[in-house]
């Protein structure tokens, strides 16, 4: 039953998320829009380029999708609304969220195509990149709560959100989440105009459905995320806590959204440079931060 | 008795084999990497099946990382850059058989042989796993852990030296010039 009750809140966050971004990329607000891609999409024909290697085309939307779905398994909407409750909460999350690179080979290598293998590639390269800033901001984040378990880590945070605790953690972690998702400025592995959409040029119809569908997942997921390690997850007075997981998810995904409306697509080497000279210094600072402020302020 | 968690350690185990099998039996450098991506997966989910959690994600989590960092470095060096030709897999076949054989021997023996000690009936909380594992690494594990990732670490810088096009020198450049 819990399960799913979260499957149907994620959904309805996937569309409201799918809504935000027409409205912001497009500037006009329509609520019917994703509905009526999504039908146009399952009408299409759905193309299989030459000589492709079928498993992998075939597999890396659904890789794509699950991943995203697995990594939201261990996110607390509210103390009991959440479909496991790990130990290890959130390196699952990671693990899960891993496997999202893994989608994006299979998919950039998978059709036999140009821009779609340099999609892929480029994304493993942005790995390189973010894959610290993810991780490192998260070990800080279990230090304070002293467990991987992410209701622990929302409980810890009763207090004093981690945000204003660790408010460096969370600037690189929103970053990195946003590179991870593959958000503008960070859109390099589809990067549209340069790239003809790169791992995603080919794929059309039910295919491409899924792999957006996959890739809204992730982006709401990675919002929860950053509501679970650094926004007090669904603490808040008055309202019911799920609603205000809800509320906070939407404000995040809103944010990272319009970030990518006003920031221009990044350079790969640039991102690489800045996330390995700037971003892993700051991260490991950011944890010797939160160590003596856990020593200093028990 | 055979038990439901016997079962899937035994298909988790079969499943990492035949996916170290199809690492050689494919022409693809991509195929490859990804085939021992699953094979190691399937090594962290016999960990989860034994109820390890904490090396179980772990071990699935990084090696997906670790697995599609090996495919860049496959890709470094190979003849096509994109990846997009066939590749035979296996090289040095006599040697790569009788290292193969004379390994597997050896793996069994120790299997077999050694004295494991009584079986563990009841398994650890995880948070004391964790702790207990971490007290490991930072212990009398450490050197061993150090010193393989600073190999590592030595191999990778190398291995991208070794593959960056040697920038000749400006006085070489203006003497060609000249």
């Amino acid at each position: 039953m819990t399960t799913l009750l979260v499957l149907l809140l994620l959904a309805m966050g996937v569309y409201c998320v799918a809504v935000l971004e027409a409205w912001i990329t497009s500037g006009r607000f329509r609520l019917m829009a994703p509905a009526c891609s999504a039908i146009a999409l399952l009408g299409r024909e759905s193309v299989v380029p030459r000589k492709p290697d079928l498993l992998f085309f075939e597999m890396a939307p659904i890789v794509l999708l699950v991943a995203a779905l697995l990594a939201a398994a261990v996110i607390p909407l509210s103390p009991d609304l959440i479909i496991t409750d790990l130990a290890t909460g959130a390196l699952f999350l990671n693990a899960a969220l891993a496997y999202v690179l893994v989608a994006l080979i299979m998919a950039g290598w998978g059709p036999n195509g140009a821009y779609a293998m340099i999609g892929g590639w480029r994304f493993l390269g942005q790995l390189v990149a973010y894959a610290m800033l993810i991780v490192m901001p998260i070990t800080a984040v279990a230090m304070r709560a002293e467990s991987l378990a992410t209701t622990d880590i929302v409980i810890s945070q009763s207090g004093l959100w981690n945000v204003f605790y660790q408010p460096l953690g969370f600037v690189l972690f929103f970053l990195a989440a946003m590179g991870l998702a593959f958000l503008p400025p960070f859109d390099l592995p589809i990067a549209k105009g340069e790239l003809a959409s790169g791992v995603e040029a080919e794929y059309s119809g039910v295919r491409l459905a899924v792999f957006r569908l996959g890739r809204m997942v992730l982006i709401v997921t990675l919002a929860a995320a950053t509501v679970t390690f650094y926004l007090g997850g669904w603490q808040g007075p008055s309202l019911p806590p799920w609603l205000w997981s809800a509320i906070k998810i939407l404000l995040v995904t809103a944010a990272m959204l319009l970030v990518g409306r006003y920031v221009p697509r990044i350079r790969e080497a640039h991102l690489l440079a800045w996330c390995w000279k700037f971003g892993i210094p700051l991260a490991l600072l950011n944890i010797f931060i939160v160590g003596i402020l856990l020593v200093v302020i028990p | 008795m055979i038990t439901a968690q016997a079962i899937f350690i035994g298909f988790f185990g079969v499943a990492a084999v035949w996916f170290g099998i199809v690492v050689f039996r494919t022409f693809s450098m991509v195929r490859s990497a990804i085939a021992l991506l699953f094979s190691q997966t399937a090594l962290g989910a016999m960990f989860l099946t034994m109820q390890a959690e904490f090396l179980g994600v772990l071990q699935i989590m990084m090696m997906a990382t670790e697995m599609s960092i090996m495919a860049f470095f496959m890709v470094m060096f190979m003849m096509d850059p994109g990846g997009m030709g066939k590749m035979e897999m296996t090289h040095q076949k006599r040697l790569s058989w009788i290292v193969g054989l004379v390994s597997f021997t050896g793996a069994v023996a120790i299997a077999v042989f050694i004295d494991w000690g009584p079986v563990a009936t009841t398994v650890a909380e995880t948070a004391q796993q964790t702790e207990a594992l971490g007290l490991e690494l930072l212990g009398r594990s450490m050197l061993v852990f150090e010193m393989a990732g600073v190999t590592i670490l030595t191999a990778m810088i190398a291995a991208t030296s070794v593959a960056i096009p040697p920038i000749p020198s400006p006085e070489k450049i203006h003497k060609d010039k000249v």
